[in-house]
């Protein structure tokens, strides 16, 4: 019988914790403003980053967990703080798969607000550069 | 028989004294609202039926006011071989793409459509259409038509382009 309340529990606490995406709105930014290049599924292409399988590797440390925010395509996007976080989330919870870290944190529209005030001009380079620091 | 009497006599017994009949009703309550959550996960929403693959469309597909060509700019593949949906043979469909949104006058929603490009050959020629709603600069590169999309294909030559419809748009 516990297990049962316990399970009800876990299913309940699940919900809570969705609750913060707006999965249909989360879906639509991602489609009008990431898709285009990340392709649908996030397995991107040529010079086209793969967040699948992959994008919880920048959230590992701090500078990579910044990068996601910085990057042009982010930092630039039409979207609103409230958004882009969202989206982000979003495409960490429905790409990240395995590379997610067990204590990842959604992010917030707070820090999303004063990330993308400092968008990086050069990524190709720097993108190596974090991922050799753990060592990818 | 004697082994299941003695078994369920023994726990109704460390039931009633571990537990009160007001505690169970408490817990069924519990379990009650525990199960009521379910149905509103968000896996469950997730796995509802999704219209917006297959719209009701009117229209004829190889004409420029083709509902889905709303934001074209280019040969519709349609008239060089392919479908909206497919690549003319001998062409491969770019993976990178324009996106933009349309409305489908046959139920009135707006749906997002990905203008994938086929490449690998020469310009198709048949059915230029130009519509363009949506274009920007290139400024904003990711919603300008005016540069090649024939990115991640082995050849950058562009041939047509095709109308995918890959979503329902979010009516804000």
């Amino acid at each position: 019988m516990k297990y049962v309340f316990l399970l009800a529990a876990y299913f309940f606490s699940m919900h809570c914790a969705a609750n913060e995406i707006d999965e249909q709105r989360a879906k639509y930014n991602y489609q009008m403003f990431c898709q285009g290049c990340h392709t649908p599924n996030g397995m991107g292409g040529e010079s086209v980053p793969r967040i699948n399988g992959f994008i919880g590797n920048f959230l590992t440390f701090p500078e990579g967990r910044e990068f996601l925010v910085r990057v042009p395509g982010s930092a630039y996007s039409p979207l609103s703080n409230k958004e882009l976080a969202e989206v982000l989330n979003w495409m960490v919870i429905n790409f990240g798969g395995d590379s997610i870290p067990k204590d990842f944190k959604n992010y917030t529209e707070n820090e999303i607000g004063a990330l993308r005030l400092k968008p990086l001009n050069e990524i190709d380079n720097y993108r190596k550069e974090l991922l050799s620091i753990i060592g990818l | 028989m004697k082994f299941f009497d003695d078994f369920f006599e023994n726990k109704s017994r460390k039931i009633a004294q571990s537990s009160s009949r007001r505690g169970v009703l408490k817990k069924l309550g519990g379990a009650m609202i525990g199960v009521s959550a379910i149905p509103l996960l968000p896996v469950a929403r997730a796995a509802e039926p999704v219209t917006a693959k297959v719209p009701q469309e009117e229209g004829d597909p190889a004409s420029c006011d083709y509902w889905r060509y709303c934001a074209v700019d280019g040969y519709l593949c349609e008239c060089c071989g392919g479908t909206y949906n497919t690549c003319p043979p001998g062409t491969e469909m770019s993976p990178i793409t324009w996106i933009g949104t349309c409305r489908n006058p046959a139920d009135g929603r707006n749906y997002v459509i990905s203008y994938n490009d086929c490449c690998g050959k020469s310009s198709c020629g048949n059915c230029l259409c130009m519509r363009d709603e949506g274009d920007r600069p290139l400024y904003r590169a990711d919603k300008s038509n005016d540069v090649n999309w024939c990115l991640g294909t082995d050849s950058i030559v562009y041939h047509c382009s095709t109308a995918v419809v890959v979503g329902l748009a979010l009516d804000k």
